[in-house]
């Protein structure tokens, strides 16, 4: 299986992605807040061997990573690729991360909780992903005594992760419900049941990409199933009410902005971050509606083209020579 | 209905506020009440802000948690527990505000294996199970009620 963004723009769906994550902690060892030095070695040499040891059968496929051993650009090269937060990233005491080799399992050691399990894959199909999720929890917690409570569930740092310590999320490609303006109503309904929306690659509600993340927040007094499920009838039916909205647009004005960002991208010399997920995105829009035949994988470009994406494969550079740079590498990308 | 604040946006947070026995409703559109404070997306915030809301006593207490030495008061300006151990000691302090973050306080999800209460939820099924017994002999729904006898009978021979 190849990485995430590459998988999902092979599919090219209103749902990108989706992502399971578990939160799990170590009894009688402090929340990652309190830990001290010592606390943090012991963490992360139990979880590494849990892990790894000889009958995982994970061990094979899982690899341990010390993260101050990582570069700070490959760092947050991995926030862009979804696999860690900005949070962890930043942190510069002896976290570590255990990271499969197509990264759709990745487990933060020492983040907000003593681990978070992740898996991130292309598309919507949450049971899936919640079944890896689960498996790994279930195999770790065979070995590691983690903090569970009858009646509290999974005890976690923070108080709203309790009980099941699940929050799954579903990021979905929204740009004609933005375009006639539903998305605030939209986003204000689905808050007011439990879940939060938030536009990815922007502040507040406004997404520059049209990208809408959308995740449960109760995790105590329902079941993973349950919650799962119901986040899944949300997604589908924006998914429907997109499809819908993408009906009543005008199609030569679509067009007409479709093919606009294709040529701007074909041709710019200097491009900024800002503006390449704009044009993307209504790239991404386009093919989505067969307008565009073009072969290109919208999600890759938008996910390579990032900042510190762009410097991993470069080297340092500044926000001057990365637009030219992400200019000559999407000019490229869509010859 | 629009919004008290700006009179544009439609309302749609609606908040109760009790100040001295004096209840006053206020409607208030998402951004208006983001800037009022009440941010609804943010429950983490929120809770933090909830736990600071706590009656001085309970803040000023001196108890403190055997295994991370956190007090009440670090965890109400955090809106983080020190260790699991936390949830134990102060107990009577964070229950009501699970509640109003997560509607609830009983887990009903995944037990890991190991887990040594994990004979509880069974006890509450029997329970149940007896109640709805009760119920469907109270409705002469004879049938349904043997099979629910059953149950409850094969349960408690598997528990003895």
């Amino acid at each position: 299986m190849s990485r995430w963004y590459i998988e999902s723009s092979a599919q090219n769906d209103i749902a990108v992605s989706c992502r399971i994550r578990l939160a799990r902690n170590l009894q009688g060892i402090p929340f990652p807040a309190r830990m001290t030095a010592d606390d943090r070695r012991e963490l992360n040499n139990r979880v590494k061997n849990a892990v790894l040891n000889g009958n995982s059968p994970f061990a094979k496929n899982l690899k341990f990573i010390n993260m101050c051993d990582i570069p700070e650009i490959q760092r947050y090269a991995m926030v862009e690729r979804h696999i860690i937060s900005p949070e962890f990233a930043a942190k510069t005491d002896n976290s570590a991360i255990i990271l499969s080799e197509d990264e759709s399992i990745s487990i933060m050691i020492g983040e907000e909780d003593h681990l978070r399990i992740q898996v991130i894959s292309a598309g919507m199909d949450l049971k899936k992903a919640y079944d890896l999720a689960e498996s790994v929890d279930t195999f770790l917690g065979a070995s590691l005594n983690f903090a569970f409570d009858d009646r509290l569930g999974y005890l976690t740092e923070c108080p709203t992760n309790l009980g099941t310590g699940l929050r799954a999320s579903v990021m979905l490609h929204l740009p004609a419900l933005e375009n006639n303006g539903e998305i605030s109503n939209l986003i204000d309904s689905i808050s007011k049941i439990g879940f939060t929306v938030r536009g990815m690659y922007g502040e507040g509600s406004k997404s520059l990409a049209s990208l809408y993340q959308i995740s449960n927040q109760i995790t105590l007094g329902i079941s993973e199933s349950n919650a799962l499920e119901n986040l899944k009838v949300i997604a589908t039916q924006l998914i429907e009410k997109e499809q819908a909205a993408r009906q009543s647009l005008d199609i030569i004005k679509l067009e007409d902005i479709c093919w606009r960002a294709v040529g701007t991208l074909q041709n710019a010399r200097i491009l900024s971050s800002e503006e390449m997920i704009n044009l993307i995105s209504r790239v991404k829009l386009g093919k989505g509606m067969g307008i565009i035949n073009k072969e290109c994988s919208p999600i890759k470009i938008l996910i390579e083209a990032q900042p510190f994406m762009l410097m991993q494969v470069n080297g340092s550079m500044n926000a001057d020579d990365r637009d030219i740079y992400r200019a000559n590498m999407i000019r490229e990308a869509l010859l | 209905m629009l919004c008290e604040k700006c009179g544009k946006n439609h309302a749609t947070t609606h908040i109760k506020t009790v100040v001295n026995g004096i209840v006053r409703e206020y409607n208030l559109c998402s951004s208006c009440a983001a800037q009022s404070g009440y941010n609804t997306n943010s429950i983490t915030g929120m809770l933090a802000s909830m736990l600071g809301d706590m009656p001085s006593p309970k803040l000023q207490s001196q108890k403190t948690c055997k295994v991370c030495g956190s007090t009440f008061a670090d965890i109400a300006h955090s809106g983080k527990m020190g260790c699991s151990e936390c949830y134990n000691t102060f107990k009577d302090e964070i229950l009501p505000y699970l509640k109003r973050v997560h509607g609830a306080t009983q887990h009903t999800g995944k037990i890991p294996n190991r887990a040594p209460l994990i004979v509880r939820p069974k006890e509450k099924t029997i329970d149940e199970l007896r109640q709805e017994l009760s119920r469907l002999v109270a409705d002469e729904k004879y049938e349904q009620a043997a099979i629910v006898r059953d149950k409850i009978k094969e349960m408690e021979g598997n528990s003895k």
